[in-house]
């Protein structure tokens, strides 16, 4: 189009060469000139408009050509790859070479634009896995966990959140607490915890939170105690300008550190109990012997038997407590052989021959005609079956009978061990509690001497290191069978477990 | 006559060595196996201390502090607590006016004696022995 103009641009000089030779014509016959004035000028006005034709046309067209190539390098500029052109013309090459130096300069600038581009790509696809990974770890917390911005809107809630304070989690994205959570305690503590913008601390509050499935007419009438006590974590969170930019509350849930640490001070509460017991005994006794309140030989015997025998009682305990603990810390020695359960049980009931005739009570042994052998600790073993067959005599009035009973199970591979008694048998509301620690039917206290702690040590022995089971079935007044059932096989022992 | 002592617990060793130190001292003594046969006791016939063992089956030591506070006829009589459970007693169970004095198992029977003594002066005196120990 350009070289278009420059042609254009000549023809108009020639043209108006021309136009001026006519006028001058034009002039000369009004004033009566002669016609070889006129002639002299036309030709004149030709020769000019020859002349300018044959030196201009050359520079028209080289300069259409330049401009071509100006407006081709233009063009293909955009592209990065092609140089910006080759100036076909010495006069042009010093607007090619500012038009070059001004396209080198914004390349350079795309290039790190682009060097940029990818560089907060990458940074943007690794900032989204690192928060694909903080939300997968959020989520996976049992503690709630609840950030909200500055405007006490909530910024992320996982799901342990919504569950305990009962939202849905995805409508619940930057919408502000009040509308999201019930607990207007808490929503209360979040805006606090905003306002006081303390960075350098973390605030600790117990609150307890009621159930949300929990209907509401319920929990007003006065059932409102019902909840689940949580350790309320707000720290506020500042941004670059030290502002407060939100605040991150986290509730974790007491209930099971409550329980363990109830289970401890009982524990150490009814353990306290029994070691007092026979010492206050022994320390009595002593007493009294230094005192000389024992005024004849007969009483002084009796002193120095009670002594000894709350002394038995005292280390018995002592080593159940010290057997348990070490059975539960998993730090017991386990000897593993192949036990025959039939000589065990003998054993069991020769030792406990002199105690059963003592109260006229019969023994009975009913061992099956088969291998009765299982692969475990041959002394923590004998004790189980000694320490039911000890209960069994202990519970059950004179002249009754203590039946011990072996066999095996070949279904699931187990030896079955049982002791039954004419006994008393065991209330009911006891029998879920039997094999608690320190526990003891009330009514039975006077009946018989114990520590509480045989039943709970047979358990772990059965239980946690055989890989049984030990059970009880027993109706009050009509005696009891305790049984235990334990692998033949250690292996497969471990795989039923 | 002997100042009448019930020794109340569930532990025959401990019945047996308390009554032997009460009656060389001096004292009549009744024992009683738990809250229910002592409270028979303490309504029949007129009983000056009770001592008590504070963990029993059916009536705990407390349980039978507050029975014999009830009844106007046992209302007035000293109790003095031994107990097992070391330092887990909650105080406020304590604030009964008729047990003056707890003791902790392992305890001494000459230490029973003793306090048993205080006792039976403070109740002469008109002041119980609490009373005095608190204004010390």
């Amino acid at each position: 189009m350009k070289a278009g103009k420059i042609s254009s641009l000549l023809l108009v000089l020639l043209i108006t060469a021309l136009a001026t030779v006519v006028r001058v014509f034009l002039m000369d016959a009004q004033s009566d000139l002669d016609a070889s004035v006129v002639s002299q000028a036309v030709g004149f006005a030709s020769v000019v408009a020859g002349a300018s034709f044959i030196v201009l046309a050359p520079v028209g067209i080289a300069i259409d050509r330049a401009i071509a190539n100006l407006r081709r390098g233009i063009e293909g500029a955009s592209d990065a790859n092609t140089p910006v052109f080759s100036p076909g013309m010495r006069l042009m090459r010093p607007v090619a070479r500012a038009f070059t130096a001004t396209v080198d300069v914004f390349r350079q600038r795309e290039q790190s634009l682009r060097s940029q581009l990818s560089d907060l790509e990458i940074r943007h696809r690794v900032s989204e896995a690192e928060r694909r990974q903080i939300e997968a770890v959020l989520h996976a917390l049992r503690d709630a966990v609840i950030v909200t911005d500055a405007f006490n809107e909530i910024v992320m809630a996982n799901q342990a959140a919504a569950n305990i304070l009962g939202f849905d989690r995805k409508t619940s994205i930057h919408k502000p607490i009040d509308e999201v959570i019930s607990d207007t305690t808490l929503c209360t503590l979040i805006r606090d915890a905003r306002d006081t913008a303390n960075f350098t601390d973390t605030r600790h509050v117990e609150h307890t939170v009621s159930d949300p499935k929990a209907k509401p007419g319920r929990a007003q009438a006065g059932q409102g105690a019902a909840g689940t006590v949580y350790d309320v974590t707000l720290a506020c969170v500042e941004n670059h300008k030290r502002e407060v930019a939100g605040v991150v509350t986290i509730l974790h849930d007491l209930t099971r550190e409550r329980e363990l640490s109830q289970m401890k001070s009982d524990f150490v509460s009814k353990a306290s109990h029994e070691l007092r017991t026979p010492l206050s005994s022994i320390r009595a006794y002593v007493e009294m012997l230094v005192d000389g309140e024992a005024t004849d030989e007969g009483a002084r015997h009796e002193f120095y038997r009670i002594m000894q025998n709350e002394t038995e009682r005292l280390s018995r305990l002592i080593d159940n407590m010290l057997n348990i603990s070490r059975i539960e810390a998993g730090i017991v020695q386990i000897d593993r052989e192949n036990v025959d359960i039939k000589a065990l049980v003998a054993r069991a009931a020769h030792t406990i021959e002199p105690q059963a005739r003592e109260k006229r009570i019969t023994l009975h042994q009913r061992m099956a005609d088969v291998d009765l052998t299982v692969e475990g600790d041959a002394d923590m073993l004998y004790q189980v079956v000694l320490n039911l067959m000890s209960n069994s005599v202990k519970y059950t009035p004179e002249g009754g009978r203590v039946t011990v009973a072996a066999d095996s199970d070949n279904l699931t591979r187990s030896v079955l061990v049982s002791v039954s008694d004419t006994g008393l048998g065991i209330p009911p509301d006891a029998l879920p509690r039997l094999f608690d620690k320190f526990f003891r039917v009330e009514n039975y206290k006077r009946v018989a001497k114990g520590t509480g702690l045989g039943l709970s040590l047979c358990k772990h022995i059965v239980e946690t290191v055989h890989h049984g089971q030990i059970g009880v079935d027993s109706k009050l007044g009509m005696g009891s069978k305790f049984w235990f059932s334990v692998p033949m096989t250690y292996a497969g022992a471990r795989a039923a477990a | 006559m002997p100042q009448r002592i019930l020794v109340v617990d569930d532990e025959a060793h401990i019945l047996q060595v308390l009554s032997l130190k009460l009656r060389n001292a001096g004292y009549e003594v009744l024992t009683a196996v738990d809250g229910e046969e002592a409270l028979e006791y303490a309504t029949r016939q007129t009983i000056d201390v009770v001592i008590s063992d504070y963990q029993m089956p059916y009536m705990t030591g407390l349980d039978l502090c507050r029975a014999l506070a009830r009844n106007p006829a046992t209302a007035n009589v000293p109790v003095l607590l031994l107990t097992a459970r070391g330092h887990t007693l909650d105080p406020e169970d304590l604030t009964l006016r008729n047990i003056r004095d707890v003791l902790s198992k392992p305890f001494s029977p000459r230490a029973v004696v003793d306090l048993v003594q205080r006792l039976l002066d403070g109740a002469a005196g008109g002041a119980s022995p609490r009373v005095r120990s608190e204004v010390a």
